[in-house]
């Protein structure tokens, strides 16, 4: 159970209404991206999503929220840390055992970067910290992934990697991506956002990415 | 982090344990800081040395920093010997019930208090206190330390005895320099005009040529007063045997080595009582010392 | 100018100190103050290091002291932060900082006695309230973000190691070794009551005048101060802590019933004691609060302020002596020391000395408080004003300090200040034991008349205006909108 059916979705900054009221349904198995000019609502919206289906989701966020302090190994495992008792997890701050060592090794090297396993995340160059956000993200193994620009800091085949990597691994998700042609090549469903509101919703396959740009 | 704290926590644990080992049939003694340190922990170690010898038993001398910290430490029996001051006596009998003052020096029957001041200050010395009056109004002015009884308590009560004035009030300013022997330098040097001190320190440092006559000299001499007295807790029999403090006051009587009696400095011990201490429980009284 | 709230209050604190000073007992009284402070400059220079065989043991008495009460107080402090926002733990910490580490040893010393643990929680205990505050502040201003993202029912340990402790882990080893350097410190003064480390042995040189060995003392401590960072290793450091409850000394054995009877006799009023009612006690308070306690607290507060504007001029004189923008390699190196002296000296030390040598009155204590923290805020804003890159065709000389410089530091100067003031009072109180007559002077005098029940109101009534300036200068500081580390 991993989609979701959200009404009256409202929110405001400063007095002012920056989202809804909105409803947003996502059924199983929809990969929906959410597109948009910048400022047009769609972190408000994955916020809100994130808060309203409760913590049963992998969330990407914005500003990723990885602890500066910790190695990569660390920033990674964070993602289960609900799935041990305590003492395991204390232990394993000092010293990791040797099946998560390698699951997160594993899981690096899809990413790109088996090498910085031990690095400390605030050494690290900003796309190689989004990418130990997302690693967390699938560590963490949720059913619904919520993610907000997760590849606004990687190259073209890098995104594309990590895009990929994103899409086999969840099956249901919602994204908000500023890049049309990512959107509609590793999504199934566009959700365009504009002043708040829901402007287009259709399936990416009757969409080509001259009606998207229309939004911005 | 987490290790570090168990650390952390096992060294509390360590400490609690480390700590009660000392030895708890050590005879302690102590006695209050009147004179500079060096002589005091050199007196007192050949004391100690004295009375291990005498009385088969290990004795040990702590120094401490304070009149109040010598009563403490006798009051908490962690020392069970003390040589004190008149009043610091009559503070620590009265807190320990059944301790007796045993012996004291042939010169403390009776004690004297000088009053000395910096020469710079053309004060005459004199037998009458209450014709200084006019000189002393005014100046500056030391105790020893705060509990003192020779340094404080007498002189105090012949100030406000004699001149019906608070030290405060007849003097611009009032310190307590610490002990006798800084009073006697601060005074010598001008820091304070006057001041009060013990008449053994004065006598003992003019006698080794420690004192600038040219700059100090004594202005006025108290009446006698006893003071300096050994005091022994009531429960020494108990925990060191019977017959313990009899011994130890014996021992003190006994002492005749004159390096060490020269020392103190006197001439010898003798035996004394806490009745023999009245007169300085009442004056601390009118004082308000002693509630 | 004037509009400037920060300017407003500065000379608004300037005026309070002027009216002070002349209410101050301020003078010298010493004959000669300065052939005895050449004096003491030479015993410094021909510093004797072989004058007590006790020196050495003395030294690694005062490094044990520190170890275990500022581990201790780190200890207990981490798990007072960690309760912080519960406003009776606030209270809790506010009251046993407010006490000074000599008012703490001077209590224990009551019953304990000369055992260890006198020393030992004398030092823990204020540390414990400080540690608090500052590792509480430190983790609030951690990063919530991560402890968000965290998976439902992660346990709140594991959510406390990862989340929060790794990005404050820096800052809190930075203000924990920093406190050690503080614990260093109050636990050389604590010789001064009695204890058996350097100030035991300092005390006692200079009332005799041994300036060469007072001399020595003082250089193997800056010695021992400034070398820190070469010895306090991490990897070392749980063989320290581990090692130095074993070099704390015997002591002599702790008797438990003087503890009982401390809290249930010796503290207890004597009008209750003795029976004379609430009249009696009324009788007896009202005495105590003419003739002891305004009195003192008079004292203190005018110190207080006096000290706090000298430690403010002083600090801005000071600061350019470490600062990058004026001289050359040589004359800064010479301006480092110099601090690093002035700073590493504790007021109380210094107040000592000057008071040997100038005669009682309220100038030694100011001047060595000055000294003191003026030493430790000029270096905070001299190294602050490294980090500023001027234009290259800045102004030079006074115009350089006046208008590039001073200007830009001035907000975290203040905060500083304001910081300090708490520091200052307390300190300021415990200079009565000195003989100036402030708080604990009256402290001192009830305890060497073997009254602890008037010494312990005192004691409040210390603890109770220090927390009071606390919050005033918490106040100011917010009203100001200033910003300060705790790190000062």
């Amino acid at each position: 159970m991993s989609g979701f059916d959200l009404s009256g979705l409202t929110a405001s900054f400063g007095g002012e209404r920056v989202i809804g009221p909105l409803s947003l349904k996502v059924n199983d198995g929809e990969q929906v991206a959410l597109v948009g000019k910048s400022g047009a609502g769609k972190s408000t919206l994955i916020r809100l999503v994130h808060e309203h289906v409760g913590r049963e989701s992998s969330l990407v966020p914005q500003e990723l929220g990885l602890v500066n302090a910790l190695p990569v190994f660390h920033n990674v495992f964070m993602g289960q840390l609900d799935r041990h008792p305590t003492w395991y997890n204390t232990l394993s701050l000092i010293r990791p055992f040797s099946a998560d060592r390698s699951s997160i090794k594993a899981l690096l090297k899809a990413l790109g970067m088996p090498e910085k396993l031990w690095t400390p995340t605030a050494s690290l160059s900003g796309g190689q910290r989004q990418r130990v956000a997302i690693a967390r993200a699938i560590y963490r193994n949720a059913g619904l992934l919520l993610a907000d620009e997760p590849v606004s800091a990687l190259d073209g085949p890098l995104a594309h990697l990590v895009m990929n990597e994103l899409k086999k691994r969840f099956a249901t998700s919602v994204i908000a991506l500023h890049d049309v042609d990512l959107a509609l090549k590793y999504c199934n469903r566009i959700i365009g956002i504009q002043d708040g509101q829901v402007a287009l919703d259709e399936h990416s396959e009757r969409l080509t990415s001259a009606d998207i740009m229309a939004l911005y | 982090m987490a290790l570090d704290h168990i650390r952390k926590f096992l060294v509390s644990s360590l400490l609690m344990t480390a700590t009660v080992t000392a030895s708890a049939e050590t005879f302690v003694f102590t006695a209050i800081p009147d004179e500079d340190e060096t002589k005091l922990v050199e007196r007192f170690r050949g004391v100690a040395d004295y009375l291990s010898e005498e009385l088969d038993a290990e004795v040990r001398y702590i120094p401490v920093k304070s009149y109040a910290a010598a009563v403490s430490a006798f009051r908490n029996n962690q020392v069970q010997l003390a040589w004190f001051g008149g009043l610091s006596g009559v503070q620590a009998r009265r807190l320990v019930p059944g301790s007796e003052a045993i012996a004291q020096g042939v010169e403390d029957e009776a004690f004297e208090t000088y009053f000395i001041a910096n020469t710079s200050t053309g004060i005459e010395p004199a037998d009458d206190f209450a014709s200084l009056e006019d000189q002393l109004r005014d100046k500056t002015f030391t105790f020893g330390s705060k509990g003192s009884t020779s340094g404080r308590l007498m002189p105090e009560f012949y100030i406000r005895d004699t001149f019906g004035d608070a030290p405060e009030d007849v003097f611009s300013r009032v310190g307590f320099s610490g002990n006798h022997t800084r009073t006697l330098r601060l005074v010598e040097a001008g820091t304070y005009q006057v001041g009060a001190l013990n008449f053994q320190v004065w006598q003992k440092e003019l006698g080794d040529g420690n004192i600038d006559t040219d700059a100090v000299e004594v202005i006025w001499k108290t009446p006698a007063y006893p003071d300096y007295q050994w005091t022994i807790r009531g429960d020494v029999d108990e925990r060191f045997g019977d017959g313990f403090k009899d011994r130890v006051k014996q021992a003190l009587l006994n002492l005749d080595d004159p390096a060490l009696l020269e020392s103190f400095p006197r001439s010898g011990f003798i035996p004394a009582s806490n009745d023999d201490y009245e007169p300085i429980r009442k004056t601390a009284e009118e004082i308000g010392i002693l509630d | 100018m004037f509009s400037y709230p920060t300017v407003r209050t500065s000379l608004a604190f300037l005026a309070i100190a002027v009216v002070g000073l002349a209410f101050a007992d301020i003078a010298i009284t010493a004959a000669n103050p300065w052939r005895d402070l050449g004096n003491f400059f030479l015993g410094v220079i021909t510093p004797n290091f072989f004058s007590s065989e006790g020196l050495l043991t003395a030294l690694l008495r005062t490094v044990a002291f520190a170890f275990v009460g500022v581990a201790l107080g780190s200890f207990f402090g981490f798990f007072l932060a960690l309760v912080y926002r519960a406003w009776p733990v606030r209270i809790f910490c506010a009251f046993i900082r407010a006490i000074h580490e000599l008012f703490w040893a001077l209590i224990f010393l009551q019953f304990f006695g000369f055992h260890p643990l006198t020393g030992v929680l004398a030092i823990a205990i204020p540390y414990s309230g400080i540690f608090a505050k500052v590792y509480s502040e430190i983790l609030d201003e951690a990063d919530p973000e991560p402890g968000r993202l965290l998976p439902p029912g992660t346990g709140r340990i594991a959510a406390f190691l990862y989340a929060r402790i790794p990005d404050c882990w820096a800052q809190m080893r930075t203000y924990t070794a920093y406190r050690l350097e503080c614990g260093l410190r109050s636990s050389a003064i604590l010789g001064f009551v009695g204890l058996p480390t350097l100030g035991f042995y300092l005390e006692a040189s200079f009332s005799q005048g041994l300036y060469s060995d007072a001399g020595a003392m003082l250089i193997l401590f800056y010695v021992l101060i400034a070398t820190i960072p070469l010895w306090v290793r991490p990897k070392l450091l749980p063989v320290y802590v581990l090692g130095a409850p074993f070099f704390l000394g015997e002591g002599l054995p702790i008797v438990w019933g003087n503890v009982e009877r401390f809290f249930t006799e010796d503290i207890i009023p004597s009008p209750l004691k003795d029976g004379e009612g609430l009249s009696g006690l009324m009788s007896w308070a009202g005495d105590l609060m003419v003739e002891q306690a305004l009195p003192g607290i008079w004292n203190t507060v005018v110190l207080t302020q006096v000290a706090l504007v000298a430690t403010g001029i002083l600090a801005l004189l000071m600061f350019p002596l470490i600062s990058k923008h004026f001289g050359g390699p040589v004359r800064r190196t010479s301006g480092h020391v110099f601090l690093v002296v002035a700073r590493s000296t504790p007021e109380y030390i210094l107040a000592y000395i000057l008071l040997q040598l100038w005669g009682p009155s309220m100038l030694p204590a100011v001047i060595a408080l000055a000294l003191h923290n003026g030493a430790i805020i000029g270096h905070l804003i001299g190294r602050q004003t490294n980090g500023i890159r001027l234009r290259p065709d800045a102004v030079t000389g006074f115009g350089r300090y006046s208008w590039e410089l001073v200007p830009r530091i001035y907000r975290s100067f203040l905060a500083f200040l304001f910081y300090r003031w708490e520091i200052i009072m307390r300190e300021t109180a415990i200079l009565g034991i000195l003989g100036i007559y402030t708080l604990g002077f009256y402290v001192d005098s009830a305890i060497q008349n073997i009254q602890f029940d008037k010494a312990m109101v005192l004691i409040l009534i210390t603890a109770g205006l220090n927390i009071g300036i606390d919050a005033l200068g918490r106040y100011i500081r917010s009203k100001l909108a200033l910003q300060t580390m705790p790190t000062c």
